[in-house]
């Protein structure tokens, strides 16, 4: 009930942040500008895709259509993911810093709430506003396509599950970051390098990373790292193969979960051990 | 029965960065607050007061000691249930209206909702917020957020509530009506423990108070045991007072003051009182009145606090 309650009133918090009805907005002219502008043409050969009138494909068979509408699906997806994780970090990161302020951290903590129940219901009620997001964005795409092509792909509606528990992940960084530092400013900055740099650099270590050294205890040091952390980069590219109806991976999920876990409750460790 | 007891409680905070200086918040804090009490804590800026009522309620962890409040070692999250608290300087989040702030931190204090709902118009209404229930919050005023405040310490109908500077920033008439609901709530059987700057409300609603500085206990008493000077005394007289009279007293009395109407003196007994009396009556003098002398509770705190600042 009292973790319910945090959740709940976290969602309120966010909602009244400008910053996720910017989303809101962006997410909902993509959604009519698909609306209005995508359509198919059947003719004798096939079906054709169109875009406000135009056709961008040649006529296709059933099969060749699904590819490609799943096509434009992963790649829209991709893109939301990225723009709401984004956005996400912006419109959440403040969460914590601002829950343990002097002044409402009292507040919070002075009712019989554990410091780890404070965090939960912080962390959860962030991702609880994304999934919201995703859900709107990608359940649209679905009616949309679904309607305008008569394409209803499942492996579309899965994917805002698998993409709200990537943004968990990475909000688990976030949170770790918040309790040791308080400021958004910094929870920012270090959840863009990871999601940016740092997991993008570690997920193609093979490519990048490996090249800067032959040592074997380097190379030990960068497969640590890339399992110790969440592998957004990872995750981001078996959800594109789940639309895409591909063999899809389930390693880096149950990696990242557990490192996941351990990050939180690293966090959940760090704040126990303050004083306010 | 006591409401919260600690024992040799210190805590010593961390300063600064990378060369950590040592500051002692608290130091060998040992108090007992009986239930059912109006209990203030009282000291300057800085004396340890905000630092004793958040390592009880476990907002900082002490550095050595114990504590039990309601019968619980601490820490203890269950104990929070029946506490209530009103913080210095609480921030509620803006977007929330008054109503809204109650139904919060009712449901985070895990009172049922159907509990949280019927308590909401009373405790609005004791508190005169009633009427402001649907403005939010960042539109009030300081007195206002007081009293909001004061109200979501009570939504769990608990038997300790700490209030750290209840009065701040309210006007003479809410002043008034919140040390009413303090009496109220210690009428009702509930423990209040106060932490305030302000020594004159103080000194209205404690039933014992305790003086605090450097981290240090240096008095604990009732508002009486503190405030009476012991052997000071007043005596009203009407003129002339013979000069003979003041050379004689002068020789009875160590410390005298004269007024027109008046005398005061600082006596050892009531034998040495009567002395005096007797001194005036021989000299003919009419008296109006006697009065033993007590001091407000600023100034005997005042005092205490220049006994303890090295000469």
């Amino acid at each position: 009930m009292r973790l319910l309650a945090l959740i709940l009133h976290t969602v309120r918090e966010v909602a009244a942040k400008a910053t996720l009805w910017v989303l809101v907005g962006i997410s909902t002219v993509i959604l009519l500008v698909i609306a209005l502008g995508f359509s198919t043409d059947t003719t004798a050969d096939g079906v054709v895709l169109q875009i406000f009138g135009h056709a961008t494909t040649p006529p296709l068979e059933r099969s060749q259509l699904e590819q490609a509408v799943a096509t434009m699906q992963a790649g829209l997806a991709g893109g939301l993911m990225t723009g709401v994780f984004l956005f996400g970090i912006f419109a959440t990161a403040g969460i914590i810093p601002e829950a343990l302020e002097k002044g409402i951290v009292d507040l919070y903590l002075s009712k019989p709430i554990a410091r780890w129940e404070l965090l939960a219901g912080k962390s959860l009620g962030a991702v609880a506003v994304i999934l919201v997001n995703i859900v709107y964005f990608i359940g649209a795409l679905w009616l949309v396509v679904g309607l305008k092509a008569g394409i209803w792909s499942l492996q579309l509606l899965l994917s805002p599950l698998l993409m709200t528990f990537v943004f968990a992940c990475l909000y688990s960084i976030v949170t770790v970051l918040a309790v040791a530092t308080r400021n958004m400013g910094i929870v920012i900055i270090g959840a863009f390098l990871y999601l940016i740099v740092v997991g993008a650099a570690l997920e193609s270590r093979a490519q990048g990373l490996y090249l800067l050294s032959g040592s074997a205890v380097y190379r030990s040091v960068v497969d640590g790292l890339f399992y110790i952390f969440p592998q957004i980069a990872g995750m981001q590219n078996q959800i594109a193969l789940l639309i895409l109806k591909q063999q899809v991976d389930w390693v880096p999920f149950a990696q990242s979960f557990a490192s996941s876990c351990a990050i939180f409750g690293a966090a959940a460790a760090l704040l126990q051990r303050k004083d306010f | 029965m006591i409401a919260l007891s600690s024992t040799s409680l210190s805590k010593t905070y961390r300063n600064g960065f990378l060369n950590q200086r040592p500051v002692r918040a608290l130091e060998d804090f040992s108090l007992e607050v009986e239930s059912g009490q109006i209990f203030s804590l009282l000291g300057p800026n800085g004396a340890g007061k905000t630092t004793f009522i958040k390592i009880l309620l476990s907002l900082a962890r002490p550095s050595t000691g114990s504590a039990i409040i309601l019968g619980e070692n601490l820490p203890s999250t269950r104990v929070r249930t029946r506490i209530g608290y009103l913080p210095e300087n609480h921030r509620y989040p803006g977007y929330l209206t008054g109503e809204q702030v109650l139904r919060l931190f009712g449901q985070l204090s895990g009172v049922p909702h159907a509990a949280v709902e019927t308590r909401i118009t009373p405790l609005l209404k004791m508190v005169g917020m009633d009427q402001w229930r649907t403005m939010k919050v960042k539109k009030y005023s300081k007195g206002m957020l007081q009293r909001i405040g004061l109200a979501q310490a009570l939504i769990n109908e608990p038997e300790l509530i700490f209030l750290d500077e209840p009065t701040d920033g309210v006007d003479p008439v809410g002043r008034k009506e919140i040390r009413d609901i303090l009496r109220n709530l210690k009428e009702q059987g509930k423990t209040v423990f106060l932490n305030s700057h302000l020594l004159s409300e103080v000194e209205l609603v404690s039933d014992r108070v305790a003086i605090l500085d450097k981290g240090k206990l240096l008095k604990t008493g009732t508002v009486d045991e503190l405030t009476t000077t012991g052997s000071r005394y007043q005596i009203g007289f009407v003129p002339p007072l013979p000069e003979s009279f003041r050379l004689e007293a002068a020789a009875l009395v160590l410390q005298i003051s004269y007024a027109p109407e008046a005398l005061t003196g600082e006596l050892k007994s009531t034998q040495e009182l009567n002395r005096l009396i007797d001194l005036l009556r021989k000299h003919g003098v009419e008296l109006t009145s006697i009065t033993r002398q007590r001091s407000t509770l600023e100034e005997s705190f005042l005092n205490l606090l220049k006994r303890e600042v090295p000469a």
